[in-house]
């Protein structure tokens, strides 16, 4: 029998692993724009994350800040991408908030019917996204496409863009609807309709989808709260905390919705609280098309140059992706003083190192999807 | 509860008083939320006992602002509101100039931790007590504060002499 | 053993090398027209058009693509490591090519007949792993290295419930043959299929083969290394020009070759059902529509399925398929060995079909079930 000699022997050190940091990003297929995170991972597993975010940075505070309040209103549509006109209403509702300026009725409903299509527009986006994530080979991505272009030519109608409408102004709505558009919403309703049926039969039921997300990285009600998650995050663990029913703003207490709850919070959940969530943002339209009224929609009554004086206001409005703040500070003339986001996106995202640790490399893509970030927002 | 204490304490900061009467603090109304005014120093305990009594439960932080008010120093205020009670509350932070130190919250709250590294580095603002006080939003190694009201908006308008403010360093 | 006479009584070495070179250019062909195809079945799922302006109805477009990628730049990152960067593409497409000696496309018609073709396909392609492994160590890149060693692991798992359900297939052919151990000739397996396909016999089998075919050919659900989303093309992301796209070659011409190959061993090959003794064109004409129809099966899946977990993956593999194709294995054992009718064959092996798809289709919807009808619970217009 030969006698192994004793350095060659081979010991425990001999399999020490070390772990391997994986950049993601900021150009990468799975991080919805232009955000990195470093993945340390241990094999498949990842035991750390460190985002990176602010490659989008472009200073909205401080422009803000340095223009008139109307010269503004561009900027803010910028900020959530996808649902522009949803940032303006919490823009244009803070600013009027400060001047007191009243919004006539019929303004609040057009606002209200097209803060909902762009809540669908943002929900469509996300499954879209989302099912790429998961590895669809981005027919998701075009059955998303089809409901929003047509969405998007709606939005074009009224204001002249697609993506940044900059369709609301403090004290109302640039322009009436035009003619025949209400008739024209309730096909739209009909087609999106479909859209979303189209959708549950490609994901929602499909085996392998539900065996990629159903249980994962499920989160508590106590740490949804903690970790300040909002918008379907923080509904998917069962907590109905939706600001049109809380703290209703605009005509939302006319309306008669529901706010669809998870039970787990897991990812599974996220996306279908966003499912429900877009048939019933159907069901808003639907109520702000029979009971809009006639008349202005825009207050014939506000200044060429909206000055106001002095106060502060927290506005806080539900946007696509959770509690979508704005703190307007005005101290005279006609700038604000300060006015600062408080964006969904960005204390979603803030929670996902908490998320990911854990789990597979494949499964921390499919979380970071299901938060459904706008990288707009969180950089501002 | 007379009119003068209802004067003094509008809205929710009247259950404040009410159950956290050893913090002093001002009191005064925003318009959308009851506002309180604390110092530094008892800041901490304020916010740990505005979480922690099961009477008031500010359980969820909803954004931090930080606001620079030039001559009075920089403001840091704090948007709250409880799940349980469904109130919203604002706490407002005062440091003196020069010396903007604030007790972090990433204790009590971990949603703080992203919310006080953007006031900081916006601003300036030093959260004491936080792990990890890096730039968010800007470079690792830059080192200015924007949204201080001596920022210029822009380089180059000072290189056009539209903006005349002293910016306060070099580019 | 030679197909047949040598063409026009050439020595017999050049008569393999005009079939091997006859065997390529058809190759190039089928997988320009593949890539194209792809793009157009793709769109057709995804209702829009897909390519259709080079040429009319967008016909040259495969050459269009070929033509770019040809001129590409050839990028090599600093720390790769060169000769093993650079070879790998060819020691994954020389076994793929390897494969497709062994086809038979018509009778008589393929470069070699070999007594040992069906091992002789698994023992060639189980060398690919060794070129994927070499992009994915050589490319210096951490997606690459994740990438490789994925293909590695999954190629390896799922290359044992495909070889055994091969086996079940071959144990048949011993009994067709009259007794016996059966044949590993593809020729003569494709034969043996003149009255009834062998898919007909063995369900089970047929499915376990597809689905570690799919495993084996990186495509969708099983596309895990390779995951876009994930780690962005896997072992050849930092393949560029010509070399990528001997990578897309390779994985077009194994599509193909697989195909080939399922069509022959489950569905009748040349063979059925017009006999062994139609004419050439019709033998050659049923074979490239079952590989046809194999490969439309293959995209289908890619645009509508997304991707697994490389756990689920594992399990599946050896929780699952490996289990039922041991099953299907001993089950045919015993009504040969006690020579019962093959009717039972066909029974038993459907049943275990029809097991395997409940199988699947019970585990999600019992989840699926809670999630959809009871996961989200409406509140009323007051909140709590």
């Amino acid at each position: 029998m030969t006698v192994w000699p004793e350095e060659r022997l081979v010991t425990a050190d001999a399999f020490n692993t070390v772990d391997m940091t994986i950049n993601v990003g900021p150009q990468h297929p799975a991080t919805h724009g232009v955000f990195r995170m470093v993945l340390t991972v241990d094999g498949e597993m990842v035991v750390d994350c460190e985002p990176y975010i602010g490659y989008l940075h472009r200073g909205l505070e401080k422009l803000t800040e340095n223009h008139d309040y109307r010269q503004s209103m561009g900027w803010w549509d910028r900020t959530d991408y996808l649902a522009g006109m949803a940032c303006e209403m919490a823009y244009c509702m803070a600013v009027e908030k400060l001047g007191q300026f009243e919004v006539p009725e019929r303004a609040e409903y057009i606002r209200v019917m097209m803060v909902e299509l762009s809540r669908i527009l943002s929900h469509l986006m996300f499954f879209g996204a989302f099912g790429a994530d998961v590895g669809s080979f981005g027919t998701s991505f075009i059955y998303a496409w089809r409901e929003r272009e047509r969405i998007y030519d709606f939005f074009e109608e009224v204001s002249g863009d697609r993506m940044f409408p900059t369709y609301f102004r403090p004290g109302g709505v640039q322009m009436d609807l035009p003619e025949n558009y209400e008739d024209r919403v309730r096909w739209l309703l009909g087609s999106i309709r479909q859209g979303l049926e189209d959708f549950d039969g490609l994901l929602t039921g499909n085996e392998i989808f539900v065996e990629r997300c159903r249980g994962l990285s499920p989160v508590s009600q106590e740490q949804a709260v903690d970790w300040g998650l909002g918008g379907a995050c923080l509904r998917s663990t069962g907590l109905a905390y939706d600001i049109r029913k809380v703290e209703p703003y605009s005509v939302y207490d006319r309306l008669k919705f529901d706010i669809p709850v998870g039970k787990t919070g897991d990812v599974f959940d996220r996306f279908i609280v966003r499912m429900a969530e877009a048939w019933q943002s159907t069901k808003i339209i639907e109520q702000c098309l029979d009971q809009m009224p006639k008349g202005l929609v825009l207050n014939p009554d506000l200044p060429k140059t909206l000055r106001i004086d002095s106060g502060e206001c927290y506005i806080r409005t539900e946007g696509t992706k959770g509690e979508y703040g704005v703190y307007a500070m005005a101290k005279g003339g006609n700038k604000p003083y300060r006015m600062k986001l408080r964006s969904p996106s960005f204390c979603n995202l803030s929670a996902l190192k908490q998320m990911v640790v854990g789990h597979y490399v494949a499964d921390a893509i499919i979380i970071l999807g299901s938060l459904d970030i706008v990288l707009g927002e969180v950089d501002k | 509860m007379t009119n003068e204490t209802a004067s003094a304490y509008p809205g929710v900061s009247a259950l404040v008083h009410k159950h956290l009467p050893k913090v002093p603090f001002t009191a005064d109304k925003t318009l959308t939320d009851a506002n309180i005014t604390v110092e530094p120093a008892h800041f901490l305990e304020l916010m740990q006992g505005l979480k922690e009594r099961r009477e008031l439960a500010f359980d969820y932080l909803r954004n931090v602002v930080g606001i620079d008010m030039q001559d009075e120093g920089l403001v840091c205020k704090y948007q709250l509101h409880s799940m349980k009670h469904r109130h919203s509350i604002q706490v407002t932070v005062h440091t003196p100039p020069g010396n903007p130190h604030i007790p972090s919250l990433t204790g009590l709250y971990a949603a703080a931790d992203w919310h006080e590294r953007e006031a900081a580095e916006m601003l300036g603002l030093v959260f004491d007590g936080h792990p990890n006080l890096k730039n968010l939003l800007l470079d690792e190694d830059v080192r200015i504060h924007p949204l201080l009201k001596a920022h210029p908006l822009q380089k180059m308008e000072i290189a056009q002499g539209i903006e005349d403010r002293d910016p306060g360093f070099k580019f | 053993m030679l197909f047949a006479d040598p063409l026009f009584g050439l020595p017999s070495w050049v008569d393999a090398v005009i079939r091997v070179v006859i065997v390529i250019l058809v190759m190039t062909l089928v997988v320009v027209y593949l890539t194209v195809g792809e793009r157009w079945v793709v769109a057709r799922f995804q209702q829009r058009l897909g390519p259709r302006k080079t040429g009319p109805g967008g016909i040259l477009q495969g050459f269009a693509d070929a033509l770019k990628l040809v001129t590409k730049e050839d990028i090599r990152p600093t720390n790769a490591d060169r000769w093993v960067f650079e070879l790998a593409p060819y020691a994954t497409f020389i076994p793929v090519l390897m494969t497709l000696i062994v086809l038979p496309f018509a009778k008589d018609w393929g470069v070699r007949n070999l007594a040992l073709g069906l091992f002789y396909v698994f023992a060639v392609l189980g060398l690919n792993i060794v070129g994927i492994m070499m992009a994915g160590l050589g490319s210096g890149n951490k997606y690459a290295l994740l990438g490789g060693v994925r293909a590695a692991a999954q190629m390896i798992s799922y290359e044992i419930p495909l070889v055994i359900s091969l086996l079940c297939v071959v144990m048949i052919t011993g009994a067709d043959m009259g007794g016996g151990v059966g044949t590993l000739n593809l020729n003569v397996i494709a034969a043996l299929q003149e009255d009834r396909p062998y898919i007909v016999l063995q369900p089970l089998a047929f499915l376990i083969f597809f689905t570690a075919m799919l495993s084996e050919l990186h495509r969708a659900p099983f596309d895990i290394p390779v995951a876009e989303s994930e780690i962005v093309g896997g072992y050849f992301v930092e393949y560029s020009g010509i070399r990528w796209s001997m990578f897309q070659l390779t994985e077009y011409a194994s599509m193909w070759g697989f195909s080939v190959f399922g069509s022959v061993v489950f569905l009748g090959g040349w063979a059925w059902p017009f006999g062994v003794d139609a004419h050439w064109t019709v033998q050659l004409g049923t074979t490239l529509v079952k590989s046809l129809a194999f490969i439309i099966a293959i995209m289908w899946m890619r645009v509508t399925v997304p991707r697994l977990r490389i756990d689920q993956l594992m399990n599946f593999s050896w929780k699952v398929l490996l289990e039922l194709s041991f099953l299907q294995l001993i089950v045919n054992g015993f009504i040969l060995l006690y020579d019962w009718p093959q009717e039972l064959l066909a029974l038993t092996s459907g049943i275990g079909a029809v097991v395997l798809i409940a199988l699947i289709i019970r585990h999600s919807t019992a989840k699926a079930s809670k999630g959809l009808v009871g996961t989200y619970r409406t509140l009323g217009s007051t909140p709590q």
